[in-house]
C-alpha cells in the first residue's frame, strides 16, 4: 500500500510536469493548429539557457527565469514572423516539415555549443525530502508543482478572460471574421507563438533544475507533449492538466508494477486507445460549423 | 451630393488569375445598392477589396472622400465601413454574446459596448435568448442575424452585406430584407450582394450587374424589374 501511495504521488508530480511541458503546445498546436515538432527543442533551449545563466554566469534562479521567459518570447516571435508566417494557410504538411527542419537545426547547434553532457540548472530549492505520511517528495518538486499550477491557471485565464485571449480564439476559429472585426491577426499569430515558446522554455528551465537540461532530449519531450495535448483535447487547458496527470500516473504505476522497459510506450498506447474511443480528447467539445 | 463610397478602375487578382478588370461604382449616402451577377462574377472580390481583406492591384477606392485602397481591414472598419461576409463566418465555439462583443473589438468604452449590445438584443430577441449558447449550435437564420448583429456592433455608416439570405428559408430571407429596410431607416448605407434578384431589387434602389470581373450594367431597380429580358440576358434567368 505504501508503495502504491508513493507511486501515486510520483505520478501526480510527474503528471504536473508533463502538463507544464505541454502547455506551450496546447496553445501552438491545440489552438493555433501549427504542428510544432520543434516544441521539445524550445524546451531544450530554455533549459540550456537556464543552465548557462544560473551556472556559467552565476545569476540567481529567479533573476534568470524572467530573462529566459522574455528571451524565449522574442525568439518565438521572430520564428513566427520569419518562418511560420511563410507557410501559414498552406495546410499542416509544410508546417510539419518546417518545424522538423527547425528542430534538427536547433539540436545540432546545441550539440555544437554545449555538447552532449547533461547539465543542471542551479535552483535555490533543496532536494531535502519532505515526508507526508508514508510518502516522500522533495522540496524542489513540491515547489515546482506549485509553480506549474500557477502558470497553467494564468494561461487559462489569459485565453478565456482577456481581450487578447478572445482575439486569439477568434483568430484561430475564423481568421477572416477576426480581421473583419478589426483584429490584427498577424500580431495575434506572432504573440501566440511567442507565448507558446516562452512556456516551452520556462518548462525546460524549471524541469532542468529537477532533472537535467540536455541537447538531445527534445524529441521525447515533443512526443510526450503531443500525447498530453491529444489525450486532453486540442486547445483545452483542463484537458492538458488531466492529460498530463493521466500520463504521469499511468507511467508511474506501470513503472512500479510492470516491466519498466515499456514505460515510454504506455503513453503512446493510451493515445491510440483515445483516438479510437474519443477522437476529440477528454475535454474537447466538438461543435459543427453550420 | 458627394458619394459615400466610390470605386474607380479597381482591379484585383488571386495570384495570376485576374478577378476584377476595372470596377467603377458609386454609392450615395443612405442608399441601398445591390450587386447582381452569377457566381464568380467578382461581387465578393469587390467586397473583399473594399473592406481591406484584399489589396487592389490598381484603381481607387474612396470612402467619404478619403482613399482606403490597400488600407488594412481594421483601418477600414475604424473609418466606419463594416463587412458582413458570405457564409456568415460566426465563431462556432464562442457564445453568441462573445461573438457580438467582439464585433465592437475596436471600441474601448464599456458603456458604449453595453448600449450597442442592448440595441442588438432588442432588435434580435432570439439572440438574447441564446446568448450563452455556442454560435455553432444556432440555426442558419439565427447565425445570419448574429453575423449582421456583430457587424452592427461597430456602428458602421456603410455596411457590406454578402449573400445574407443564402441557404435560408423564404421566411428567414424576408426577415433579412426587413432588417435591411430598418438599417436604411436608421441612415445606414447598405451595399448588398444577393443571389435572389427579386429580393435584392425589392430593397435596393439601384443595382450594378457584374459579369466576369466587370460592371456590365447599372440601373434603377424599377428599370431592371421592368425589363426582365435585360436581367435574363445578364443573369441567365
Amino acid at each position: 500500500m505504501d508503495l502504491f501511495l508513493q507511486l501515486l504521488a510520483n505520478g501526480l508530480v510527474n503528471g504536473t510536469f508533463y502538463a507544464l511541458s505541454a502547455l506551450g503546445l496546447t496553445l501552438v498546436f491545440g489552438l493555433m493548429r501549427v504542428v510544432n515538432f520543434a516544441h521539445g527543442e524550445f524546451y531544450v533551449i530554455g533549459g540550456l539557457a537556464g543552465w548557462a545563466l544560473t551556472n556559467a554566469v552565476g545569476l540567481h534562479f529567479f533573476l534568470a527565469l524572467p530573462i529566459v521567459i522574455l528571451g524565449m518570447g522574442v525568439f518565438g516571435l521572430l520564428i513566427d514572423r520569419f518562418l511560420i508566417e511563410r507557410v501559414r494557410d498552406q495546410g499542416p504538411e509544410t508546417g510539419i516539415l518546417l518545424t522538423i527542419g527547425l528542430s534538427i537545426f536547433i539540436v545540432n547547434t546545441a550539440l555544437l555549443v554545449v555538447g552532449t553532457a547533461p547539465l543542471k540548472v542551479v535552483s535555490p530549492f533543496l532536494n531535502r525530502p519532505i515526508f507526508i505520511g508514508p510518502v516522500v517528495v522533495t522540496q524542489a518538486r513540491l515547489f515546482t508543482v506549485a509553480l506549474c499550477a500557477v502558470l497553467i491557471l494564468a494561461v487559462h485565464l489569459l485565453v478565456q478572460r482577456t481581450t487578447l485571449g478572445r482575439a486569439m480564439r477568434a483568430t484561430f476559429q475564423d481568421a477572416t471574421a477576426a480581421r473583419l472585426v478589426g483584429i490584427r491577426t498577424r500580431h495575434v499569430y506572432g504573440l501566440t507563438f511567442a507565448l507558446g515558446s516562452a512556456l516551452a522554455g520556462t518548462a525546460g528551465m524549471l524541469l532542468g533544475s529537477i532533472y537535467v537540461a540536455q541537447a538531445t532530449i527534445g524529441g521525447i519531450v515533443s512526443l510526450k507533449a503531443f500525447v498530453v495535448v491529444i489525450l486532453g483535447g486540442m486547445g483545452s487547458f483542463a484537458g492538458a492538466i488531466v492529460g498530463g496527470l493521466v500520463l504521469g500516473l499511468v507511467e508511474a504505476i506501470w513503472g512500479g508494477y510492470g516491466p519498466s522497459g515499456y514505460v515510454d510506450a504506455v503513453g503512446f498506447a493510451l493515445v491510440i486507445v483515445m483516438l479510437l474511443v474519443r477522437p476529440y480528447g477528454l475535454f474537447s467539445k466538438q461543435v459543427e460549423r453550420a | 451630393m458627394a458619394p459615400v463610397l466610390e470605386l474607380k478602375g479597381v482591379e484585383a487578382a488571386y495570384g495570376k488569375a485576374k478577378a476584377l478588370h476595372g470596377i467603377d461604382l458609386r454609392v450615395e449616402p443612405g442608399e441601398v445598392v445591390a450587386l447582381l451577377g452569377a457566381n464568380g462574377a467578382g461581387k465578393t472580390t469587390t467586397f473583399r477589396v473594399i473592406s481591406g481583406l484584399m489589396r487592389p492591384s490598381a484603381g481607387e477606392v474612396r470612402f467619404d472622400g478619403a482613399s482606403i485602397a490597400g488600407c488594412s481591414a481594421d483601418a477600414v472598419l475604424r473609418a466606419g465601413l463594416a463587412h458582413c461576409p458570405e457564409e456568415r463566418h460566426v465563431w462556432p465555439e464562442m457564445t453568441v454574446e462573445e461573438n457580438l462583443r467582439l464585433g465592437a473589438y475596436l471600441v474601448s468604452q464599456r458603456i458604449e459596448i453595453e448600449r450597442r449590445m442592448e440595441r442588438i438584443y432588442l432588435r434580435f430577441p432570439r439572440l438574447k435568448e441564446r446568448r450563452r449558447q455556442s454560435a455553432g449550435t444556432l440555426s442558419g437564420g439565427e447565425q445570419q442575424m448574429l453575423a449582421i448583429g456583430r457587424a452592427l456592433m461597430s456602428a458602421p455608416r456603410l455596411l457590406l452585406l454578402d449573400e445574407p439570405s443564402l441557404g435560408l428559408s423564404p421566411r428567414m430571407a424576408k426577415e433579412v430584407l426587413a432588417v435591411i429596410r430598418e438599417l436604411q431607416g436608421q441612415g445606414i448605407t447598405v451595399l448588398l450582394v444577393e443571389q435572389n434578384v427579386h429580393n435584392a431589387l425589392s430593397v435596393a434602389s439601384r443595382a450594378y450587374v457584374f459579369e466576369t470581373g466587370r460592371v456590365v450594367a447599372e440601373n434603377t431597380s424599377q428599370a431592371l424589374l421592368d425589363s426582365p429580358d435585360l436581367l435574363k440576358a445578364y443573369l441567365g434567368g
